[in-house]
């Protein structure tokens, strides 16, 4: 055989072949490097390094009330970073778990502190706080996005939250602060995960002062039209509600904390980073020494209502002007009040002379005598001997049968309190409505308060039955 | 034609070597298999059982030559970390020689996304849902002290610091995103800040978003992968059949939760780190 006839042998031998190779493979790659992800060096995220702050710590001493009764999303030890804080500065925590003993424990707390609460206000509750407030109280209100009350839809079968927001708004609102019922996330810039938002970005304000670096662990944003904004995250922060930025520029009011116009309010929307370990994180010990301070720095004003919180020492001396008798019935009425002062760690002691300073009770009769007037000139207060009426500024004149006069002046480091009446036995009865602690019987207004004591006989047209007007001992916080 | 004159005898001597040679190349090309293109499914959550099955398929069509693509089809969850990485990697071996496209028939959420995105091409049903990028986890108890149980460090008993899985998880989202950056390419159109958000996606809006590059059917994604391996006129076989010796059951390891009453719960069952999507319950299965 030729060359050419061995070529066309090998061609059929291929032809096959060729064709169904080319029926099934046209073309064909050859093999190639799959990139996967580099997974030996993904390193975890790192905490950033706590800069604490030298603390310039002043005794300042007060109680701070910490809300533990409208069902409060978390456990006292929890606090305990901030009671620390608060027991260096010489303040003392208490915890109110009874709500009808707020008013009570309010008249001698320094500031009072509300973190997620789950169970509504009532409106009484809403208007002591406000009055506390008005009266420089401090408030402090912490809602957390992971503290809301977790239950079941019934209609729908789907879980679903009931937010601390929604409870703390209508108390906050009254301030000018609003918390939103989001939380806050940033994706790219956060501190070991999406909800944990770093902030460094600050309010002026001692609320702030050393901050660099703040972290916050699932935290609701708030809105204030008035107050300072404080805690202001970056462009990146979200708000989960519009996964927009909600809006850091302070101008627009949005941040995750906000002071009020007054200074006396603190809204924060975490709770998170003052417990162990997350206060460790940054700068956040500082900023929790920064809300310790505020608790304790208050200026309130102190009145009437507040008795028997009314005194700073430790001793008050109650002084008889010379006009009133130590009858057996006041004997009595002193040893309920020494028995009263004495639940509040007060000794009382008698004095026989008008005392110099410290806390004191002054006793005296509507008939003028010269130890009196020193009391009652800084009232303008007019008692003669044959008026049957005492003319009280700002109530004007008053009969002095069953009528008694609360006189109370506020000193920087004393206070005092100047009880009326037209007779032994009217004082006596005053007095015991001041031990029961329970001035709802009486018209106050500013420092002054007149209670009606129902008894009295020299001066009334219209004798009231012996005792009434007293009212029952009601049991104070303290005692 | 001159050129093809032969004599008889040397026509008879041409006719003799000529026949054998075509019926001999007709056999031979017989041993030239017809391709196939091989389907693996997953219908389920990724576990130990079902990422055992998976990789079973995906070394079975790696290892035999007669199988030059390999369409993945997903109506998953997703599942564990460890499982849907396992998965991954063997996914991506199997591509450095075949091509592999996803078909997504009813959900790529979470670790099946992560399969997928491990893909060279995606596929996916209009309404079906894709996304959810992203790794959720259980924290371990703030550590304690038993009485009766003695441990010989504070985490023996806990694992690890809550905090510290916090910052795990994070480390094992940057996985999951380079996995998806990876795969994608220049084909995704969204950033980390949209992508991580974790959001599920119905098919035509992920394919705008650049996370599939196709809706369509089962048989396109068919088309697709023969078009990438370069085959015509092929055939289909479920590696499952050929390829899973011992068939594996999920009930019996019991993935997700199950209520007293029989009702299975979209929740795994045990405490871990998942990349799995859990949608909200149905009101019947309160």
């Amino acid at each position: 055989m030729n060359r050419k006839t061995i070529y066309i042998i090998l061609a059929l031998f291929i032809l096959p072949i060729a064709l169904r190779f080319a029926w099934y493979f046209p073309g064909f790659d050859l093999p190639r490097k799959i990139a996967t992800p580099d997974y030996a060096n993904f390193k975890m995220p790192e905490a950033p390094i706590s800069t604490p702050q030298p603390e310039d710590i002043k005794q300042k001493g007060g109680v701070v009330l910490l809300d533990y009764s409208h069902i409060n999303q978390f456990k006292p030890s929890e606090f305990q970073a901030m009671t620390d804080a608060l027991t260096r500065r010489g303040a003392r925590v208490e915890i109110n778990s009874d709500a009808t003993q707020l008013e009570s424990q309010l008249k001698y707390a320094s500031s009072y502190v509300v973190i997620s609460p789950s169970a509504n206000f009532t409106a009484d509750e809403i208007r002591i706080i406000l009055d506390f407030e008005r009266r420089g109280g401090r408030l402090a209100f912490f809602t957390d996005a992971t503290r809301g009350l977790v239950y079941t839809d019934y209609a729908s079968g789907s879980p679903a939250t009931l937010p601390d927001t929604d409870i703390v708004n209508p108390l906050l609102e009254s301030f000018g602060i609003s918390f939103n019922s989001d939380y806050l996330y940033n994706l790219t810039d956060n501190e070991g995960n999406f909800r944990n938002v770093i902030f460094e970005q600050f309010g002026k304000s001692d609320l702030t002062w050393g901050l660099k670096k703040i972290t916050l662990y699932g935290a609701h944003s708030l809105k204030t039209n008035s107050g300072l904004a404080l805690l202001i995250g970056s462009d990146k922060t979200l708000s989960s509600g519009t996964d927009a930025t909600p809006g850091n520029d302070p101008k627009q009011g949005w941040a995750a904390s906000a002071l009020s116009a007054d200074g006396n309010v603190l809204a924060v929307g975490d709770f998170t980073f003052m417990q162990t370990p997350y206060n460790t994180v940054a700068d956040n010990n500082t900023l929790v020494n920064n809300i310790a301070d505020f608790l304790v720095g208050g200026t309130r004003q102190i009145t009437l209502t507040d008795f028997p919180f009314l005194f700073k020492g430790s001793t008050t001396s109650i002084f008889l002007t010379s006009n009133v008798q130590m009858t057996a019935e006041m004997t009595g009425a002193l040893s309920r009040l020494q028995a009263e002062l004495k639940t509040l760690d007060v000794d009382m002691k008698i004095s026989e002379t008008a005392p110099d300073g410290g806390d004191t009770i002054v006793l005296g009769t509507f008939s003028p005598s010269d130890d009196l007037t020193k009391y009652t000139d800084a009232f303008n207060l007019k008692l003669e001997d044959t008026s049957e009426f005492v003319e009280v500024p700002q109530f004007g004149k008053l009969g002095r049968a069953g009528n008694g006069i609360l006189l109370f002046s506020a000193g920087k480091n004393s206070n005092t309190i100047v009880l009326l009446a037209d007779t032994e036995t009217d004082l006596t009865t005053l007095m015991d409505i001041l031990s029961g602690g329970n001035l709802s019987g009486c018209v106050l207004q500013n420092n002054i308060g007149v209670c009606s004591i129902g008894s009295g006989e020299k001066f009334s047209t219209t004798p009231a039955p012996a005792g009434e007007g007293t009212p029952t001992p009601t049991p104070t916080g303290a005692g | 034609m001159k050129y093809f004159e032969m004599t008889p005898e040397e026509r008879n001597r041409f006719l003799w070597w000529a026949i054998p040679a075509l019926v001999l190349g007709v056999l031979v090309s017989f041993l030239i298999q017809k391709p196939i293109i091989g389907i693996i499914r997953l219908n389920d959550a990724i576990n130990a059982y079902t990422a055992k099955d998976l990789i079973t398929q995906i070394n079975y069509a790696r290892e035999h030559p007669e199988i030059h693509a390999v369409v993945l089809i997903l109506d998953s969850p997703g599942g564990t970390v460890v499982d849907t990485e396992a998965v991954y990697m063997e996914l991506s071996r199997l591509r450095e020689t075949k091509p592999v496209v996803t078909w997504v028939s009813g959900m790529a959420a979470s670790g099946a996304y992560y399969l997928s995105s491990g893909t060279d091409y995606v596929v996916a049903v209009p309404s079906s849902e894709v996304g959810n990028v992203g790794v959720i986890g259980y924290l371990p108890p703030t550590p304690f002290v038993f009485e009766d149980i003695i441990s010989t460090g504070p985490y023996k008993l806990w694992g690890s610091p809550r905090d510290t899985t916090v910052r795990e998880i994070e480390m094992l989202k940057q996985g999951f995103y380079q996995a998806v950056k990876l795969g994608r390419g220049d084909r995704l159109k969204i950033g980390p800040d949209i992508l991580l958000r974790g959001q599920i996606w119905p098919a035509s809006e992920a394919l705008r978003l650049g996370l599939i590059d196709q809706l369509g059917s089962e048989t396109d994604a068919y088309n697709r992968a023969a078009g990438m391996a370069h085959i015509w006129n092929y055939n289909i076989k479920d590696l499952y059949n050929v390829a899973v010796v011992i068939p594996s059951t999920t009930n019996a390891y019991g993935f997700f939760l199950q209520t007293k009453d029989g009702v299975t719960l979209p929740y795994p069952s045990r405490p871990g780190l998942y990349m799995l999507y859990i949608p909200q319950l149905p009101t019947e299965q309160k």
